[in-house]
């Protein structure tokens, strides 16, 4: 049983192209996880209206967006495995 | 577990291209099935005919021709990108497949990764 | 002998001569067979092809076999040929570059 159909791990910033063509794609049933300058997102307030968001701890420390707004979970590198195994497929942008 | 290798930006200028056929081969060498998909300015380095003794780098062209020797399953262009660059059958190198990247195709494979 | 690096590999590709080879090879206590030779000549039509050494031993068995069929692309007999690492010590000897992913 997977939780979620597509995980899709974004480490581009808003701005890269590759961010807006992963938005594109991200469907109900599937997750977005944001690394490196992908936690940007949380900043830039465009958060997406389908699919469940998370956000890589230290990665948002980093760039001081603790406690981000929104429907954000924030998760430790040990979850990034998990997650994996909770979908069927990955994508890493 | 099939994986697709993403390439979007054009040959020359940085590595991660060449990460990426790496990454590929390296698939290949351990017996997993893995395809190359380029898209965007990545179409181009299908383009048949380059030159580069000017350039001092290796030709990917040339690269990628071992592609099936080593088992590459397929190498897929995109038919969009490939229009905005000029590219049509007559000056693709051979063996490329132009399929439309979209979800409904990487959706065919349990992993999608760039490199880079 | 035409320059080479610290382990042993050609500079450049194109100073290699079939007496570089076989002095190479004496280095590695590795009289050259016409099955030796067999090899090294199909490294260099696919260095000369491909722009590449083949990346890593699993490849180069791979790319044997593509060319030369089960017998010659095999480990063993490869090994039996070339022993270390096979296709490290192959492409020392057919003056190409070392393969990018063997140790």
């Amino acid at each position: 049983m997977s939780s979620f159909d597509t995980l899709h791990i974004l480490n581009k910033s808003p701005e890269h192209p590759r961010a807006a063509q992963c938005l594109a794609l991200l469907s109900k049933g599937d997750a977005l996880l944001l690394t490196e300058n992908g936690v940007l997102l949380l900043s830039a307030g465009r958060l997406p209206a389908v699919g469940k968001v998370f956000a890589l701890s230290p990665d948002v420390s980093a760039r001081g967006l603790g406690n981000p707004v929104g429907d954000v979970t924030v998760v430790e590198f040990g979850d990034m495995v998990s997650l994996s195994l909770q979908a069927q497929r990955v994508i890493s942008w | 577990m099939s994986t697709l290798i993403m390439i979007d930006q054009p040959p020359y200028g940085s590595w991660s291209g060449r990460e990426a056929l790496d990454m590929a081969f390296s698939l290949a060498a351990f017996d997993q099935p893995a395809s190359l998909l380029f898209t965007g300015a990545g179409v181009t380095w299908l383009k048949r005919a380059q030159d580069t003794a000017g350039i001092a780098q290796k030709s990917v062209e040339r690269n990628l021709s071992a592609a099936p020797i080593f088992g590459i399953e397929a190498i897929l262009a995109d038919r969009s990108a490939c229009q905005k660059y000029g590219l049509d059958e007559s000056s693709l190198i051979t063996g490329v497949t132009l399929v439309d990247a979209n979800g409904a195709l990487l959706e065919q494979y349990d992993h999608t990764a760039f490199a880079g | 002998m035409p320059e080479r690096n610290s382990e042993g590999f050609l500079e450049d590709a194109q100073a290699w001569t079939e007496n570089v080879a076989t002095t190479i090879a004496a280095e590695d206590n590795i009289q050259l067979s016409e099955n030796h030779w067999e090899i090294i000549m199909f490294l260099r039509s696919f260095y000369k092809e491909h722009e590449m050494s083949p990346p890593s031993n699993r490849l180069f068995v791979k790319a044997v076999k593509e060319t030369l069929g089960e017998d010659k692309g095999n480990s063993i007999y490869l090994m039996q040929l070339f022993p270390g690492t096979p296709a490290k010590t192959a492409c020392r000897i057919a003056g190409l570059p070392r393969p990018t992913n063997c140790l």
